[in-house]
């Protein structure tokens, strides 16, 4: 008998929202928070009528919380996917049944990664209607680049070890912090050392380089996209090749 | 119906008419970065037949739940062959899937009893229309229905053990395969352990038991194979199944209106070719279905008692000498 692993996705989806639709927008607040703590970004920035210099605050605060709502998102939507459900013995049940794991961990997470960004685009419409106006179809766009990019790794990363997440924030943040120092490494001729690093790490800085472009619905080169996506697609499918070979813990 | 098979290991090779699991020369070793490896399981061999009901017994460490995470295809042995219906067991559990209780039992705490069982429905494959009658019926024959509405995290002891039954014959499997159901089960579950089994060897299905109590497996099951340290110590010798076991069972065979068939016999079985064994209290219960059923819409081919089979059975192996 086989099982119906599709008409299960409704309970995944009902999953995503009553366990991971909370703690994703607390986590997501509390990092806007602190970037915008770091950046000296204050309620009263938020203040429409205060002119141009005022928009333009308040289109960056926005765009603030849409990367950390990307990364959060993203990390949470393939929060133990596969570790949780290995460390806990899940697997032993479900797997008994007609069903193949790889399917049913590559549906859990392509339905969570709807789930987000489902989320963050009603959370950015109740910002648009309360705040300022934003691209709803840029924002839907960003949080399905950033969740393939984010999410897939994620995805690769707990199908190896169950402490995926502060390695998940490494690699972002040495990423990041390579493309930070690329600059003044190639004036001394150290420019293809830090590509080649570029080249292993996840491109998350490329997300941080695009978020303006898609918060406020301007045009994207589809070159631009190519490699964070085909970096996620490629770790995902990794993380189906892993799942196949090991389905269970031990 | 197919009776028990005769005990003793499987040969090297080959696959035995009527088997439905089969191990060959298995055993088991996990590699340790601290010690020594450790052999679980050490040329382990025995097979169970359709109808059967085989127990494995063994202390703590014997390596009984090892050979069960093997046959549910979980784990890979080290050597020697695993085989149901004659394909590896990971492969037919993807196929087929099997009625798995693994100790210890766990799923999601925040889940209800009657939604863990309704999901675990939906992945088994049950169809939509039967799975409400399929879960309510799991619920009701091992004494869970009041505690439908509890988070899964409430349940303890006893009750969890119950949940492990139900989510394993929740739907209809051929292979069932329970790990320890016997540890920690009270004495009223202790019986509703062994109607179901009854139940569900009427049904042909291969049904494999562990347990530390060899004295109680051996009432339940058909043979009980002795395992320790890995090894066989006893080989299991046969019980053949006798009309009593499937007292109460019938088969039924429709023309047409099988989609009815659940709706008036919650624990009802297919055995294909539009045949379903049914059990019932008495012959009142039975004529009263068959006419819900023919009220329905069904078209009835034959009604056939169960132990008619048995003892076809029988008296073809009488013949034969075995």
């Amino acid at each position: 008998m086989k099982g119906r692993l599709t008409a299960y996705a409704g309970y995944q989806l009902r999953d995503y929202f009553v366990m991971r639709a909370l703690p994703t927008l607390l986590a997501s607040g509390l990092v806007a928070l602190a970037l915008a703590a770091a950046r000296g970004v204050t309620p009263s920035d938020l203040d429409p009528t205060g002119g141009l210099d005022a928009r333009d605050r308040i289109q960056q605060t926005f765009e603030l919380l849409l990367a950390a709502f990307a990364f959060v998102a993203g990390a949470v939507a393939a929060h133990g996917v596969v570790s949780h459900h290995r460390r806990r013995g899940y697997d032993r049940v479900l797997f008994s049944r007609a069903i193949n794991p790889v399917r049913y961990y590559t549906q859990g997470f392509v339905v969570a990664g709807v789930g987000a960004v489902v989320l963050g685009t009603v959370g950015a419409e109740i910002y648009a209607v309360a705040v300022h106006p934003v691209s709803l179809a840029g924002v839907a766009g960003y949080l399905a680049l950033a969740w393939l990019l984010v999410g897939g790794l994620a995805f690769l990363l707990s199908t190896v070890t169950a402490f995926y997440l502060p390695i998940l924030c490494l690699v972002l943040a040495a990423d990041v912090a390579v493309d930070h120092f690329t600059g003044p490494l190639s004036a001394v001729g150290a420019g293809p050392v830090a590509a080649a690093v570029q080249l292993v790490l996840p491109p998350a800085h490329v997300l941080v380089t695009l978020r303006a472009a898609f918060a406020r619905g301007l045009p994207i080169d589809p070159r631009a996209v190519a490699w964070p996506a085909a970096f996620g697609a490629a770790c995902i499918v990794a993380a189906m090749a892993l799942v196949r070979r090991r389905p269970f813990r031990s | 119906m197919s009776t028990a098979s005769d005990a003793g290991p499987a040969g090297a090779g080959g696959s035995v008419a009527g088997a439905v699991i089969e191990l060959s020369h298995v055993s088991k070793t996990f590699a340790s970065r601290s010690a020594s490896p450790v052999r679980a399981l050490d040329d382990v061999s025995f097979r169970v037949a359709a109808g059967e009901v085989a127990g494995i017994s063994g202390p703590v460490g014997a390596g009984k739940s090892t050979l069960l995470a093997i046959v549910a295809g979980h784990l890979r042995p080290s050597s020697g062959s695993v085989r149901i219906d004659g394909i590896e067991p990971r492969r037919f559990v993807e196929r087929e899937g099997i009625a798995y209780l693994p100790r210890p039992l766990t799923l999601p705490g925040g889940w209800r009893v009657s939604d863990a069982l309704t999901r675990l429905a939906v992945l088994s494959g049950v169809r939509p229309a039967y799975t409400k009658h399929r879960v309510e019926a799991a619920m009701r024959e091992l004494g869970l229905y009041d505690d439908r509405g509890r988070r899964l995290r409430s349940l303890k002891g006893d009750a969890r053990l119950r949940l492990g039954l139900a989510q394993a014959i929740v739907a209809d499997h051929r292979v069932i395969v329970l790990d320890e159901p016997l540890d920690g089960m009270s004495a009223e579950s202790l019986d509703r352990l062994r109607e179901l089994i009854v139940r569900l060897r009427a049904f042909d299905r291969a049904i494999l038991i562990t347990s530390r109590d060899t004295a109680e497996l051996q009432r339940i099951t058909d043979r009980v194979t002795l395992i320790d340290h890995g090894r066989t110590r006893r080989p299991g010798v046969p019980r053949r199944a006798t009309p009593a076991d499937v007292e109460g069972v019938f088969h039924i065979t429709l023309h047409h209106g099988g989609e009815h068939v659940l709706a008036v016999f919650p624990t009802a079985i297919s055995l294909g070719r539009s045949t379903y064994a049914v059990r019932v209290s008495d012959l009142a219960a039975l004529n009263r279905g068959l006419r819900d059923l023919l009220e329905r819409g069904a078209l009835l081919v034959s009604v056939t008692p169960a132990h008619a089979a048995v003892d076809a059975s029988a008296l073809a192996m009488n013949e034969v000498g075995l």
